[in-house]
């Protein structure tokens, strides 16, 4: 192709210029890597934070809803009751693990029974909320074995799992007995096998963990589950998989998101600043392209004039500036990505003295394939200007200068 | 001799706002082939202005125009530009040499750009014209690295890569001594023997013209010596 000779060599005929424009295109798309990677990494910690002693989605009974029904003759109609002593429960809960287990994005699957009760202990009561899981799986959804401060996590009968906040509450150590009074009106000595510290509030002063087979006389469940718990690859994809999980069970699956709303909300402003960077750095790229190929044009009136007197059509002219255009941008992109990749892989590595990352970057997630293509397309976008400003060169009015 | 070039009335009337000047008032001019002919006349006489229309780069105001038996005068922009390529070559007072490129790629541009590029046969073709004007030995040169002479000469080359009914020359020697300037025109007449393609030169200089087969005079705007 003869135009991308002539593009070329208009590229290399001044190479201290091309070399600052390209290196130019190269400074934006490292930014755009870098915003994007920081952002990515960003949502990545906040969702880990968020999600990682929790589920991504939750699966529970559909809730019972009142409705009309025909009565025996044709004019009188009930309303059904809804039963607020029976416990909503999945009964046919395994079908459903053997299910959700056979999905690929699926990673842990948490069958569970949920509930309340009280933690007597002589004089002290303390609310807890009972998550009674399989002993095996009993680090599927929350990272409990490894935050254990004494005890041990063998869930065997009549045991008992709490955190440090309520051990303290109630005075409770490991070994100890104390009694267990569910909201089903039950009651159970338990003893306390390991006391754990995860850091969040909410589960060390009030979750408690149990065994399935232990909770159930105490909440009166002989067979199904209150709730499934399940973690996937990507938590960014819990909702598609709640509606993919909803029609496919007849339950109510509810994504992560739904219980933190105000961090969705703040993800998603955050995204959009980096929208707002990627944007402003591409535009910056694109006024730099094409402010150096107008001067390129402009330089270079005689020389198209020339061509033009001989008849080179339009179309080839236009075709050399916007292979200008794409040398740069695609040069300058692949550059900026090398460079923002090693940035974020150097700033990635820098670590504070309890050995967690200074900066919560991912360069994974520098979208480098949008910056690439993005960066590419605004430079050839850039080259129209001064292509059609080149092609419209009057070979007499050029060649009389 | 077939004729080349027929034009007949033609005018043209430049407009600046109200001011109108009248530079060509009624040109009657035919070539023939392998004609050289020179185009003399006083500055503002509008040898540029008809040559600039007879190489298509500027429309009458009025009159006809045939090149090679095709009506130019009526041809659209894009026609315009395919029939220079195909049919016309020009050499400016200025080279106008692309400076990124060789003497060789010089001269096989107006053929190697619409084909979208240098095929071995446009090669050989541009090799043969660089040894027809002396430049053997410079085919690879950069153009920058050309003398004027040099580059004078190259674009003569490259006016002839098309093998064009007729050859428009500007002031072809005004940037060069005189030394340049003869072997200029030693080449012009040679070439024009040799490659049977039509010259026609517009220049000021008296030497020039008189080693021309042919003289045309323009005298405000009209022919008053040898047009027809």
């Amino acid at each position: 192709m003869f135009a991308f000779t002539v593009a070329r060599r208009y590229l290399l005929s001044s190479l201290s210029q091309t070399f600052l424009l390209v290196c130019g295109v190269a400074l934006g798309v490292t930014i755009f890597v870098f915003i994007t990677a920081l952002i990515g990494g960003l949502a990545v910690l906040l969702t880990q934070q968020v999600t990682g002693n929790s589920a991504h989605v939750s699966i529970e009974a559909a809730p019972r809803i009142a409705r009309v029904l025909p009565g025996s003759g044709l004019r009188e109609e009930g309303v059904a009751l809804i039963s607020t002593t029976q416990r909503r429960q999945i009964r046919d809960w395994p079908t459903v693990v053997a299910l959700l287990r056979s999905q690929p994005s699926i990673v842990a699957v948490s069958p569970q029974i949920s509930g309340n009760a009280f933690l007597v202990r002589s004089q002290a009561v303390a609310p807890v909320s009972i998550v009674a899981v399989d002993p095996q799986a009993l680090d599927a959804i929350s990272q409990i074995t490894p935050k254990l401060i004494s005890g041990t996590g063998e869930l065997g009968a009549d045991s008992l799992l709490i955190g440090e906040r309520l051990a303290q509450d109630l005075g409770l150590s490991s070994g100890q007995v104390v009694l267990l009074r569910t909201d089903r009106g039950v009651d159970r000595q338990l003893t306390i096998k390991g006391i754990f510290r995860t850091g969040l509030k909410s589960l060390d002063e009030r979750v408690a963990f149990m065994s399935l087979q232990t909770a159930r006389p105490l909440f009166v469940l002989p067979a199904g589950v209150t709730n499934i718990e399940i973690k996937i690859k990507d938590p960014q994809k819990a909702r598609e998989m709640a509606s993919f999980l909803s029609g496919a069970t007849g339950l109510r699956a509810t994504p992560w998101q739904d219980n933190n709303l105000s961090l969705e909300d703040a993800l998603t402003a955050q995204a959009r600043t980096g929208s707002l960077i990627q944007i402003f750095s591409l535009a910056s790229i694109i006024i730099g392209v094409a402010s150096a190929l107008v001067l390129s044009a402009y330089r270079r009136r005689s020389e198209v004039g020339i061509m033009r007197a001989y008849g080179i059509p339009k179309g080839f002219i236009i075709q050399v500036y916007l292979l200008q255009g794409l040398m740069i941008g695609l040069t300058g992109a692949v550059l900026g990505c090398l460079c923002g990749y090693g940035l974020c892989l150097w700033l990635a590595g820098i670590t504070k003295p309890d050995g967690l990352p200074a900066l919560p970057i991912a360069p994974d997630q520098g979208g480098y394939v949008a910056a690439l293509v993005l960066t590419t397309l605004g430079a050839v976008i850039a080259s129209i200007l001064p292509a059609r400003a080149a092609a419209r060169v009057d070979p007499l009015e050029a060649i009389q200068q | 001799m077939t004729t080349i070039l027929e034009a007949h009335g033609i005018e043209k009337t430049f407009r600046n706002g109200d001011e109108v000047t009248e530079v060509l008032k009624g040109i009657d001019l035919d070539l023939s082939g392998g004609d050289l002919v020179a185009l003399v006349g006083a500055s503002g006489s509008g040898k540029s202005t008809l040559l600039s229309i007879i190489g298509l780069l500027l429309r009458p105001t009025a009159g006809t125009l045939s090149i090679g038996g095709e009506r130019v005068d009526l041809m659209s922009d894009a026609q315009r530009a395919l029939f220079r390529n195909k049919k016309l070559g020009f050499v400016f007072q200025f080279h106008h040499l692309l400076p990124d490129f060789t003497a060789m790629e010089n001269v096989a541009f107006p053929a190697a750009a619409p084909a979208g590029g240098i095929t071995r046969d446009m090669r050989q073709r541009a090799r043969d014209l660089l040894t027809k004007v002396g430049l053997e030995d410079r085919i690879d040169f950069p153009a920058t690295r050309l003398s004027g002479g040099q580059k004078q000469r190259v674009a003569i080359a490259r006016a002839l890569m098309n093998r064009p009914a007729l050859v428009i020359a500007d002031e072809p020697t005004g940037n060069l001594d005189r030394e340049s300037a003869d072997r200029v025109l030693d080449l012009l007449r040679e070439v024009n023997t040799q490659e049977g393609a039509t010259f026609l030169i517009c220049t000021h200089d008296e030497r020039v013209a008189k080693r021309c087969s042919r003289q045309v005079t323009l005298s405000d705007g009209k022919v008053i010596i040898g047009g027809v």
